[in-house]
């Protein structure tokens, strides 16, 4: 054993609590000291750093409650009322992004919103992504329906308007599971593939950019992947 | 010009002068992980929503404070949400998610075998494995401090062990952690 190594023993014990932040008193003090003087205990604590931080990122992402950006940019006084939300950040958010594991909560409270929504004229003065004033603009919207299966109401859709089309879905107690697709007819009959998702126990709720205009869209399909179509909305 | 592909630091550079377009994409990007950590963590829908929502609230307002040299934007971000959702914890007196749990819903958003997320830097994937390969007692003493902010004290006193034994499973857990951490760094800066 080197000198070097029998002056850092009192304190190396000590790393790993000290990257955690759960060392206290003089422990701590004497060790930050030790630290300060000493380069290999100092990128030991840089190494054990990374990894302490790295524990909290383990967490599963969850789909925050529906809402939960119209509240918050409400707060933040980025808007007078609630926000479209595929509009800006589509690539990472990636179209009907549905966490598995979604609180029922989640799914029950979607329905909540998209029955708040239809009818009303929202405003939206979220800035634009150049980051100017964005004018007032009023989005309502332009359908909603409900999703059938076998006859039965097991969900909503409906598509809303303005700059970014985008369509909100919701299912609830149907027979669908796993990865599922989105489909929209428009009214030339053509047949446009808006994105997948994921149910789980028959429920999910989800958004996403609509691609095609809104006041064209005839009818929405939810397929499962053997290609049966599984719930239909009349959009007209 | 900011948009969806801008980089963490571009868009708290943007928030920090008042960007609210920053705000909007950083929101998109984060309110998942960040509502993710604090229901991991309580169980508890309305006040992981509290949580998220003050912890979104501090980025916004504290932006131009963020140094990079002290660490990732997502540390920083995760480590608000850590903080608030430990306070709210104490505050209702609240328990706590069981470790144990809070290792199983992480470890079951393992997407990929861990070599892959080596090879694709996904740093949250390496960590995933190597907490599934620990020991249970040292995952639990690990997240135990690591997620929840217990000192070794606390830990000693709320697993029934002795001082010495926390200290050494926290350490050991720790230790091998940094090893997965460090080995995807150098895979990293390799390629």
């Amino acid at each position: 054993m080197t000198d070097d190594q029998q002056q850092c023993d009192p304190y190396s014990e000590n790393l790993a609590e000290l990257a955690l932040g759960i060392l206290t008193g003089r422990a701590r003090a004497a060790t930050l000291a030790h630290v300060d003087s000493c380069a290999h205990c100092a990128e030991e604590l840089e190494q054990l750093s990374r990894a302490a931080d790295a524990v909290v990122s383990v967490a599963p992402e969850l789909e925050p409650t529906v809402g939960f950006e119209v509240r918050l940019f409400n707060r933040m006084g980025l808007g007078d009322g609630p926000v479209p939300v595929p509009a800006l950040d589509q690539g990472r958010r990636g179209p009907f992004r549905l966490v598995a594991g979604a609180p029922r909560w989640a799914l029950a409270s979607a329905a909540a919103v998209v029955a708040l929504l239809v009818g009303l004229s929202i405003g939206w003065s979220i800035g634009s992504p150049s980051g100017s004033a964005h004018p007032t603009e009023a989005v309502a919207a332009v359908a909603t329906a409900a999703l059938k299966e076998h006859g039965n109401t097991v969900g909503t859709v409906a598509t809303y308007g303005g700059a970014t089309p985008w369509v909100v879905m919701t299912l609830d107690d149907s027979s669908a599971y796993g990865t599922l697709t989105c489909e929209v007819v428009t009214d030339n009959g053509v047949t446009h593939r808006i994105g997948t998702f994921s149910a789980t126990y028959g429920h999910a709720a989800w958004d996403a950019p609509l691609k095609v205009a809104p006041q064209d869209v005839r009818k929405a399909e939810v397929v499962s992947a053997n290609g049966t179509v599984i719930a239909t909305a009349s959009l007209s | 010009m900011i948009d969806s592909g801008s980089t963490d630091e571009a868009l708290l550079a943007g928030m920090a002068v008042g960007d609210q377009a920053a705000a909007v994409v950083f929101v998109r990007r984060y309110q998942r992980r960040v509502f993710g950590l604090a229901y991991s963590m309580t169980n508890d829908a309305s006040v992981s929503e509290e949580v998220a929502q003050e912890a979104l609230i501090r980025v916004w307002r504290h932006a131009p404070v963020f140094d990079h040299r002290r660490g990732s934007v997502t540390s920083w971000v995760l480590t608000i949400t850590r903080n608030l959702t430990i306070d709210a914890l104490r505050m209702r007196r609240a328990v706590p998610t069981d470790p144990d749990d809070f290792a199983a819903s992480a470890m079951m958003s393992l997407e990929h075998n861990p070599e892959d997320a080596v090879l694709r830097g996904d740093v949250s994937d390496v960590v995933r494995a190597a907490l599934a390969e620990l020991p249970p007692e040292q995952r639990r003493a690990v997240i135990l401090a690591a997620v929840y902010g217990r000192t070794a004290l606390e830990i000693s006193e709320e697993e029934g062990i002795p001082l010495g034994t926390a200290k050494t499973r926290i350490r050991t857990g720790l230790i091998r952690l940094r090893g997965a951490v460090e080995h995807s760094r150098e895979i990293g800066e390799e390629r």
